[in-house]
């Protein structure tokens, strides 16, 4: 099994959103903020893509990797700073050391706060991800769908009317 | 969120723009266009016209409204267009 | 969201410019002036006038994603053009097709409809008969009798049978509901023997292409089915679904339009080939239909407001979370 960046997103968010991507049950590409995420990935920076390389690497797509400063680039549409962004980069950094690039660092802008965040891979953080993706192949290999989280933290997510449409 | 949209484009580019209007929105007359549209497909468009335009000597105007049934349309004269979902 | 739209009147659809191109054509042949259709904005298309286009617009449409339903001159539904399914998970495949083959588990769906249909179905009754000062109570207990036995229904064959009364009832409530103007006389299909039996077909097979239409953008299979036999129809998952959704969408709209008389018998001609809505009354069915679609309620679990075209895909995800054993699936029951 490939896990990629997206994995450790969602891992970081919901456990069921990780098992329902995981299975291809994914939304519609209109829903508002799913558009408006990939929108600003493929398009706030244009004048990037002479600088850095998208690179594949272990089956994960790095979108921005500069090479000469071994920096992982992401980037978030989000409007406040989020630990599974943080997570997402270590993931990336932790995949470039297994192949051997030693001491790169992350780099996430925010356009929308105009900020930015540095990640770094330290000694203990690697087993810190090896344990996420140990834990990642459990929960998408389990026969049962994980259940909710809180519903307040779920409004903005794209599943948020498949997991709440009900009747009483 | 519902859209009129007029530009004023220079010859050589308003054949172009016009064909992205024509993608997104309802023409009505002449340079104008209206229609119901999402943030990103406007945000979209927007990318697109600015790439045509030159942005020295062409424009462009939106009107946006979050509600169509907050606009009251009044046509004096003929309709060039209508805009309904049955033709 | 994107608009269906409607093509009630004869003439060429073609793609231009990366965008739709609409020409009306005369019987005679002559070009009316062309129309623009704005393909962002297109969720599917109706078609009820003869249509000429060719292979380009038809790959054009594939690419966009806008499925196009079929109706002819007689107002029976012809078939569809469904693009290339874009939302494919082989996880819900094999559930939706576990679910169909177990038939354990097949009756706890086909259940589900059938019980919804019945609620939605009272919901209607129960209203026409504050206005008509009681005069539909007997139905309404029969029906509620026959509902009470749908949980204990050890087949799918027998269930049908209980929908079938259901539906008869029911039927036989809608000349008491509608006056005199016009009577039903008997379910007929293909052709419609008269004026209510013509508008029940053509409601039946809008709000069929609607269900079509939504399923299609979920990773649900449209041809695998609980209630109908597979196979039944192209797309029978959508026969399933129109069950639940046709006395809330369709009943109540032909009900309205007539007690409105807004639908006169003047609207229709009987021909050899059985009764036709003539065009003007056509165009407007179909508007008052779009019209319904498009209507919002307070949705109570989500809290935001949703249109009836948005139930029906809300509709689609409860029925995913049953197949992929989330929650049992409830269906759909209006409580207005």
């Amino acid at each position: 099994m490939t896990i990629t960046g997206t994995y450790i997103k969602y891992y970081k968010v919901c456990f069921r959103k990780l098992w329902l991507f995981h299975h291809k049950i994914e939304m519609e590409h209109n829903s508002e903020l799913v558009a408006e995420g990939s929108f600003i990935g493929e398009k706030s920076y244009p004048q990037r893509a002479e600088r850095y390389r998208e690179m594949l690497i272990d089956g994960s797509k790095i979108d921005f990797y500069d090479p000469y400063n071994k920096v992982v680039h992401e980037i978030k549409k989000s409007d406040k700073l989020e630990h599974s962004h943080v997570a997402q980069v270590q993931f990336y950094l932790y995949l470039l050391w297994k192949n051997g690039v030693k001491g790169a660092t992350g780099l996430i802008e925010y356009p929308k706060l105009r900020q930015t965040q540095t990640v770094t891979l330290a000694e203990e953080d690697i087993s810190q991800v090896e344990n996420w993706v140990s834990e990642i192949e459990r929960i998408v290999e389990s026969e049962q769908c994980p259940g909710r989280i809180a519903k307040s933290r779920c409004r903005s997510c794209s599943y948020f009317e498949f997991c709440y449409a009900e009747e009483e | 969120m519902y859209i009129i949209l007029v530009y004023d484009f220079g010859q050589k580019r308003v054949g172009k723009m016009l064909k992205l209007c024509r993608r997104y929105l309802n023409w009505i007359q002449n340079s104008v266009f209206e229609g119901e549209m999402t943030e990103v497909q406007l945000k979209e468009m927007l990318h697109e016209a600015k790439r045509i335009m030159n942005e020295e000597q062409d424009s462009l105007i939106l009107f946006k409204n979050r509600d169509q049934k907050w606009m009251d349309k009044q046509i004096v004269g003929i309709e060039r267009q209508s805009t309904d979902d049955f033709l | 969201m994107k608009q269906t739209k409607y093509l009630m009147n004869p003439g060429r659809l073609s793609r231009q410019d990366h965008t739709l191109k609409f020409t009306p054509v005369d019987e005679a042949g002559n070009e009316g002036q062309p129309r623009f259709l704005p393909v962002e904005q297109v969720s599917d298309l109706y078609v009820f006038g003869s249509l000429d286009a060719n292979s380009a617009l038809y790959n054009f449409l594939g690419k966009e994603g806008i499925a196009v339903h079929f109706f002819d001159y007689y107002e029976h539904y012809t078939g569809s053009f469904m693009p290339r399914e874009y939302l494919l998970a082989g996880k819900m495949q094999v559930e939706q097709t576990k679910h169909y083959t177990f038939p354990k588990k097949r009756i706890v769906l086909a259940r589900a409809f059938v019980e919804g249909a019945a609620t939605n179905i009272l919901r209607v009754l129960k209203y026409y008969d504050n206005r008509k000062t009681g005069s539909l109570a007997d139905a309404i207990a029969t029906i509620e009798q026959l509902m009470a036995s749908i949980p204990l229904v050890p087949d799918v064959p027998t269930l049908m049978g209980i929908e079938g009364n259901i539906r008869q009832i029911y039927y036989r409530c809608f000349d008491a509901i509608l006056g005199e103007t016009f009577c039903l006389d008997g379910r007929s299909k293909r052709p419609p023997q008269n004026e209510l039996n013509a508008m029940i077909s053509l409601g039946n097979m809008l709000c069929y292409s609607a269900c079509l239409g939504m399923i299609y953008h979920t990773q649900l299979n449209p041809t695998i089915s609980y209630l109908h036999e597979p196979g039944a129809r192209r797309y029978s998952l959508a026969l399933d679904m129109a069950e639940i959704f046709k006395p809330i969408l369709i009943d109540r709209l032909i009900f309205r339009m007539v007690n409105k008389r807004q639908l006169q018998p003047s609207d229709f001609r009987m021909e050899v080939e059985g009764c036709l809505m003539k065009e003007s009354a056509r165009k407007r069915f179909v508007q008052e239909f779009d019209a319904s679609l498009k209507e919002t309620i307070k949705h109570r679990s989500l809290g935001r407001s949703v249109s009836y075209k948005h139930l029906i895909k809300l509709e689609c995800y409860k029925l995913q979370r049953h197949l992929l054993g989330i929650d049992a699936y409830k269906p759909f029951k209006a409580w207005w």
